[in-house]
């Protein structure tokens, strides 16, 4: 049979161009697979939860509580239906599944950049990667955001009102964008069915591609080889082939993190339509996006109020905070590869203490986001005394410059000290030989 | 002899396939935005989408008690979330809540507390007052404030005073909340006008008073 199959269709070459691919032995290297694992998961507990779900904001009778014949309770048909959902068997925990796998699928992509920062991995020819790797980012962050606002209950409407004033804050098209990305003026009565099309269609597409291109790319580059590789064998690729011994390893991984996610849906709620209710203008206290947004959100929550006109069109706090603001992080993200002026090209994954200054950097920009993160709590600090209304900005912004610059310069000095160690014991160690003679 | 260059009479097969790709790729790109558009209904102003004007009553806003009109015992210097009712073309009450930019803000605080720059005679003898519920920086519903005084943004920390004419004493809205001029015929509170300046979505006053005209022609 196996020549039978090859005649047709060439296994013998697919096996020596990709089944043979190797795969570097170090942890690390993990992290973009459970990222492809989470992807996977998502897709098959999302097409399990479209199956049982209405993409409508049509209101229908609550059957889980009708009201009266004169004064029915109407509820959004989506959110009816997310109801509908939870009362299923399992059907509550199939959802936590799919949004806890989705807030680690983020989580690990942005862990699986980490390494790709930290040890040079996106330097030349790998550019291109990690510009897909960054698009990848931003889409699964879409295809998030369009999640949470399918159940439509209470959350998703406010989340939606924000995302729909956000796209609107753009100078002189925005009104426009957003009336055609929402199905018209928010609510607009489409607003569901189009946004179940972006969650369920379009990102999700664009996902795969992305992913499909960026595994490609892989494949056809090599991973970068890890630090052992260079002892081991000058130039070579060292690794496990994907067939036999890589899929082992992958498939275990892949159920064990899966088993893991489950535990997590069986027990941590997560998104709890019922308690936040059908969309209403009662609005929720403290409500807050994602992790991987809040400091977005953080940075809306201590920019100073203004607004100016440019050319007609109006440039506002909201536009500059959500829109302007990310851009630039995201510019920056983009550049990354830009900064590096080595031409040749990049085999194996180096010691982020060997560059120090790229490893601050790094530091410096993760702790600036932490810091617009915990800006994001203004409010909860205020209320723990921690902060006071009239001071919370200007602490806030002060903590934004100050604990990026601390902690660049602290990452310095430390790496300053592994190296003055190292020589220390390289000193020792060579002083040791010559006593041996 | 001269030297001259070859004049080709015909177009030749590369150009002409050049043109050609060009072309298909304008009217391509064309026809492809022309399909974006449809991407973006038609807004129609009907009854529970427009915004409040004279002579709607004011009814609650709350689950329990929707539709029933606000009585000025029901007020307090707590926030209390009223929809405007007017009547449709049959005479109908019609609650105007199919925009939910329309969702109000009461307040009754004893006299003297209302201060500039509230537009006072837009106010129930100085005492009750309504503003537009929707916050100016990203459009969420406000609340009292838990810190105390004022009213506060859930979305972002937005903060206002209710007391004097809902400015901004915190957080990214650009504008105050806008003042709805009411006034009490009987036991209802009524709207008086519209608002008194533009309210959330607006972005500028041209926008608003364009509004303004088509709303006056519809429900006319």
């Amino acid at each position: 049979m196996n020549q039978w199959l090859d005649d047709r269709l060439h296994i013998s070459r697919l096996n020596d161009k990709f089944l043979r691919k190797a795969f570097p032995v170090h942890h690390s290297f993990f992290l973009g697979e459970i990222t492809l694992f989470s992807l996977i998961v998502l897709i098959i507990t999302g097409i399990l939860l479209a199956l049982a779900y209405e993409p409508s904001n049509s209101l229908v009778v609550n059957s889980f509580d009708p009201g009266t014949a004169t004064k029915p309770n109407l509820v959004p048909a989506a959110y009816h239906s997310a109801l509908k959902i939870n009362a299923m068997p399992f059907g509550d925990m199939l959802r936590r599944l799919h949004h806890w796998m989705a807030n680690i699928m983020v989580a690990a992509a942005v862990i699986h950049m980490m390494r790709i920062y930290f040890t040079g991995a996106f330097k030349k020819p790998r550019e291109i990667n990690w510009w897909i790797g960054m698009l990848l980012m931003i889409f699964a962050a879409l295809t998030a955001v369009t999640g949470y606002i399918l159940p439509y209950d209470n959350y998703a409407y406010n989340t939606v009102k924000v995302v729909y004033a956000i796209t609107a804050s753009i100078p002189w098209v925005g009104d426009w964008v957003a009336q055609a990305a929402f199905a018209g003026k928010f609510p607009g009565d489409g607003i569901i069915p189009r946004i179940y099309g972006y969650h369920i269609m379009l990102l999700p597409g664009i996902l795969l591609a992305l992913t499909g291109a960026h595994m490609l790319i892989m494949i056809k580059q090599k991973h970068t080889q890890p630090q052992y590789a260079k002892r081991l064998a000058y130039k070579k690729i060292v690794g496990v082939p994907l067939i036999t011994q890589q899929t082992p390893i992958m498939l275990i991984l892949a159920l064990m993190f899966t088993g893991l996610v489950m535990l997590f849906a069986a027990f941590v709620p997560v998104h709890p339509v019922e308690f936040f209710g059908p969309p209403s203008t009662t609005p929720i206290n403290n409500i807050k996006p994602d992790w991987y947004l809040l400091w977005v959100f953080g940075a809306l929550a201590i920019i100073p109020s203004f607004e100016f006109h440019l050319f007609g069109g109006l440039i506002g706090a909201e536009f500059v905070g959500a829109l302007v603001l990310p851009g630039i992080v995201m510019g920056v993200m983009f550049a990354v590869p830009m900064f590096d002026r080595t031409d040749e090209n990049q085999y194996y994954a180096e010691n982020p203490t060997n560059h120090p200054v790229r490893l601050a950097a790094g530091v410096a920009f993760m702790a600036m986001m932490i810091v617009l993160s915990v800006a994001g709590y203004k409010p909860e600090l205020i209320s723990a005394g921690l902060l006071t209304t009239a001071n919370a900005n200007t602490i806030l912004w002060i903590l934004t410059f100050i604990v990026p610059a601390v902690s660049y310069f602290a990452v310095i000095g430390i790496v300053r000290g592994i190296r003055a160690l190292r020589e220390a014991d390289e000193r020792d160690a060579l002083a040791h030989a010559h006593a041996d003679d | 002899m001269t030297r001259y260059k070859k004049q080709d009479p015909e177009i030749t097969r590369r150009k002409f396939i050049n043109v050609a790709m060009g072309t298909t790729a304008a009217v391509g790109t064309v026809s492809l935005v022309s399909a974006l558009g449809t991407a973006n209904p038609i807004f129609r102003l009907t009854p529970d989408k427009a915004p409040p004007v004279k002579g709607d009553v004011l009814v609650h806003a709350s689950e329990s008690k929707e539709g029933q009109p606000i009585k000025v015992s029901d007020l307090s210097d707590q926030l209390v979330r009223a929809w405007p009712m007017g009547k449709d073309k049959d005479g109908n009450n019609v609650i105007r809540k199919g925009d939910p930019n329309n969702i109000l803000a009461l307040y009754r605080f004893p006299k003297g507390q209302l201060v500039e720059p509230t537009k006072l005679d837009a106010t129930v003898d100085g005492e009750i007052v309504a503003y537009s519920d929707i916050c100016t920086h990203a459009g969420c519903s406000v609340s009292d404030s838990d810190q105390g005084d004022g009213m506060k943004c859930p979305c972002h920390s937005g903060q206002y005073d209710p007391k004097r004419g809902c400015k901004v004493t915190g957080g990214p809205p650009p504008r105050p909340l806008a003042q709805l001029p009411i006034k009490l015929e009987g036991e209802q509170l009524v709207v008086a006008d519209f608002f008194a300046t533009m309210p959330y979505p607006f972005l500028s006053e041209t926008e608003w008073e364009k509004f303004k005209k088509e709303v006056e022609e519809q429900l006319a």
